[in-house]
């Protein structure tokens, strides 16, 4: 019986060896990870980010040839000069990943992947882009500059994905205001906003 | 046979098995009521149970109503069955006009009814189809099932009789 993985007190052996290959192919990229858990990850500083990415998709030892997905995540914080930061994840998987210990301990649950994080200020929230890296990571840039409003440098047309070209803001934000109308159609905002 | 007998067909007992006298309306709203042509326009899940009302087992056709055209040319009733969001409220409105007269419009689910389950916090989902298009029947439901759909097609071929074939926005002029 497998440890639980909310509670699982050993580091994720598929992360840790990311870790210890990004720490080596790209000295001072890393702020701060977490091994353990559901969910471990690496935080990875945003100028630092295309150099990891195409590490840790060519390295031997790792293959993640798949961007599985990107998402972004708002801190807003008011007391904070930049008003909190911005978060961009992306999970990366493999389909070529070595076979060996590592690989076993991880595909009773799922194919090997790890997830890296990216931390930038609020008031400037500028992500380079890794659509040249992976090249599915288009749509989910595009997605995530859509609703949560994180721009994507280094690319070019980077452009609205789900909403109307013409939206107001970018709804996933924390401090966004429902409009009261969009082209004359009412927009009725939940209570308490 | 002489003039008389054709002006007065009671005295030709022939003429009165074989002459049916009505109105020029009835005859046009039977004709109505009796072939809708809807559009096929599938929005969400909804469309699921409009496509499954419209084959062999539910087998709409049976009330005239079966003939789902992909132009909005060709139709003269608009299932709006599925989420509406902002982004696609221009174009249900656009294809609304290039109907030809008269139209009708069902509200198919509870999305198009009123926002359904985006009511409160979906800012991308209409908060109910009557905000863009007049619509003739409402039918709630998340989504309504093949026979709820059936109830309301013959519910709209019900109104076309009785009202004389008119349609909501007539009606509303007249008002």
């Amino acid at each position: 019986m497998a440890d639980n993985p909310d509670t699982a007190a050993s580091p994720d052996p598929v992360t840790e060896r990311a870790l210890r290959i990004i720490e080596e192919g790209a000295p001072g990229a890393v702020t701060t990870s977490e091994l353990t858990g559901r969910h471990p990850w690496i935080g990875v500083k945003a100028e630092s980010l295309r150099d990891v990415a195409g590490l840790v998709r060519d390295h031997d030892d790792l293959k993640m040839e798949c961007c599985h997905l990107i998402s972004g995540v708002d801190w807003p914080d008011p007391k904070s000069e930049t008003g909190g930061e911005m978060e961009v994840i992306y999970h990366l998987c493999s389909y070529a990943f070595p076979a060996d210990e590592a690989y076993k301990q991880r595909a009773e649950k799922n194919d090997p992947w790890i997830a890296l994080k990216v931390r930038v200020p609020r008031d400037k929230p500028e992500v380079p882009t890794v659509m040249d890296i992976w090249t599915g990571a288009d749509w989910h840039e595009r997605e995530t500059y859509d609703l949560v409003g994180i721009r994507f440098t280094m690319r070019k047309e980077l452009f609205r994905i789900l909403l109307p070209e013409d939206w107001p803001g970018h709804p996933l934000q924390k401090d966004w205001v429902y409009p009261a109308s969009y082209h004359g159609v009412p927009i009725i905002p939940p209570e308490g906003l | 046979m002489s003039d008389d007998k054709i002006l007065h067909p009671e005295i030709d007992p022939e003429l009165e098995r074989s002459l049916v006298l009505t109105t020029v309306d009835w005859v046009k709203d039977w004709g109505r009521r009796n072939a809708l042509w809807p559009m096929a326009f599938g929005l969400a899940c909804c469309a699921m149970e409009m496509m499954a009302t419209a084959a062999t087992k539910y087998d709409l056709d049976r009330f005239g109503a079966g003939v789902f055209r992909a132009s909005a040319r060709h139709s003269d009733l608009m299932i709006v069955a599925g989420t509406l969001s902002h982004k696609m409220a221009p174009r249900l409105r656009r294809l609304y006009e290039q109907m030809p007269d008269p139209k009708y419009v069902i509200a198919m689910g509870a999305c198009v009814v009123g926002g359904g389950p985006y009511s409160k916090y979906g800012y991308h989902v209409v908060q109910g189809v009557d905000l863009i298009v007049p619509v003739d029947i409402y039918l709630p439901g998340c989504p309504p099932r093949p026979e709820a759909l059936i109830d309301a097609i013959r519910k709209l071929q019900y109104r076309i009789q009785q009202q004389g074939g008119a349609t909501i926005q007539e009606t509303q002029k007249t008002a």
